[in-house]
C-alpha cells in the first residue's frame, strides 16, 4: 500500500485533502498502467481522471480499507476496458495488419534488440497494440496486467473476482491467439 | 502446460520489451485541477438530478394526495330524505286505477 488505511478511511468520510493524497500517492502508477494498457499516451491522463472519478464516487462502496488497492485496480481495469471498446470499432485481427516493419520490431523485441529511442518504442507499442488485436479488450487487459504488469494470479483473482483456473484458462487461450499472430505474422514474412 | 515453449520465450521477451517501451509517465499539472472539475462537474450534475427528481417526486406525491382527497369526497348529488318503501309507494301510487281501482261487480249478469 502506498497510503495508510487511515487515509483511506478519512477519504471514505469524506475528507477531500486525504482524497487529494490518495491521487498523488497513485496516480503515477496508474498512469502507467493504464498507458501499457491501452497503448495510447495521448489518451493516458484523461482514462486515469476517470479512473480516480470513478474512485471518489464508489468509495463508499468499499468494504474495508484493506482492499483498496485491488479495489483500485479493479477500476483502472474497467476504465482501460471501456476505453478500449469505445476505441474499438476497429476490425478483427488479420494477419496483413502486421507491416513487415511491424514484424520486424516484434521479431527485434523478442530478440532483446529494441534501442531505446522514442521512435522504435513508439513503433514497439504499435506493434503490440496490432498484436493484441487478436484477442478481445477484456482479454488483452488480462493479458497485460498479468504479463506486463506483473500481478500475480492471486491478484488478479481478487481484481476480478473470479476463481484462479478460470483466470489461467482464459489467460491461455490469450497467450495462445497472440502467439499465434506472432508466428502467422512471421511466416508470411518469411515467404514474402 | 504451454507447447510451444520457444514462442513463450519469445512472447516473455516481446512483453518485457513492451513494458520498458511504456514505462510509468509523469502527470501533468493539469492532472489535479482537472480531476476536480470533472469532480465538480459530475456532483453538480448529480445534485441537480436528484434535485429534479426530488421535485418530481413531490409533484406526483400531490397529485396522488389531491387524487385520494378528491375521490373519497362524497359526491354533490342530491339529498335523498326519502326511504326506499316511500320512494316505490311514489312510484307506484295507490290510485293507481289498475291496482286499486274499486271491483266493479254486475249483479245483473251474475243473477241471470
Amino acid at each position: 500500500m502506498l497510503v495508510e488505511f487511515e487515509l483511506v478511511r478519512r477519504a471514505q468520510h469524506g475528507d477531500s485533502e486525504a482524497f487529494n493524497n490518495i491521487v498523488l500517492a497513485y496516480r503515477k502508477r496508474i498512469m502507467g498502467t493504464i498507458g501499457r494498457l491501452i497503448a495510447r499516451t495521448e489518451d493516458v491522463e484523461d482514462v486515469a481522471q476517470e479512473v480516480f472519478l470513478r474512485l471518489y464516487f464508489s468509495l463508499d462502496q468499499l468494504r474495508a480499507p484493506e482492499v483498496f488497492e485491488p479495489w483500485l485496480y479493479r477500476l483502472t481495469v474497467n476504465a482501460a476496458y471501456d476505453y478500449l471498446r469505445k476505441q474499438r470499432r476497429r476490425p478483427e485481427f488479420r494477419m496483413s495488419d502486421l507491416s513487415e516493419q511491424q514484424v520486424m520490431m516484434a521479431d527485434a523485441a523478442a530478440g532483446g534488440k529494441v534501442e531505446h529511442d522514442e521512435q522504435q518504442q513508439k513503433k514497439l507499442r504499435e506493434t503490440v497494440d496490432s498484436l493484441l488485436g487478436a484477442v478481445s479488450e477484456a482479454d488483452r487487459v488480462l493479458l497485460l496486467m498479468k504479463e506486463v504488469e506483473g500481478l500475480s494470479l492471486r491478484e488478479l483473482e481478487k481484481i476480478y473476482r473470479v476463481k484462479e483456473n478460470a483466470l489461467k484458462v482464459r489467460l491461455f487461450r490469450a497467450r495462445q491467439r497472440v502467439l499465434k499472430a506472432f508466428e502467422t505474422a512471421e511466416q508470411k514474412k518469411q515467404n514474402g | 502446460m504451454y507447447p510451444m515453449q520457444g514462442g513463450d520465450d519469445k512472447l516473455e521477451s516481446l512483453w518485457r520489451a513492451y513494458r520498458a517501451a511504456c514505462p510509468d509517465r509523469e502527470p501533468s499539472a493539469n492532472f489535479m485541477p482537472g480531476l476536480w472539475r470533472r469532480i465538480e462537474s459530475r456532483r453538480n450534475f448529480t445534485f441537480s438530478f436528484q434535485r429534479m427528481v426530488r421535485g418530481f417526486v413531490t409533484v406526483t406525491a400531490a397529485v396522488a394526495i389531491a387524487i385520494g382527497v378528491y375521490v373519497s369526497l362524497p359526491r354533490a348529488t342530491p339529498v335523498t330524505t326519502v326511504s326506499y318503501l316511500e320512494a316505490l309507494a311514489d312510484a307506484n301510487a295507490l290510485d293507481t286505477p289498475e291496482i286499486v281501482g274499486p271491483v266493479r261487480l254486475d249483479w245483473n249478469e251474475s243473477g241471470r
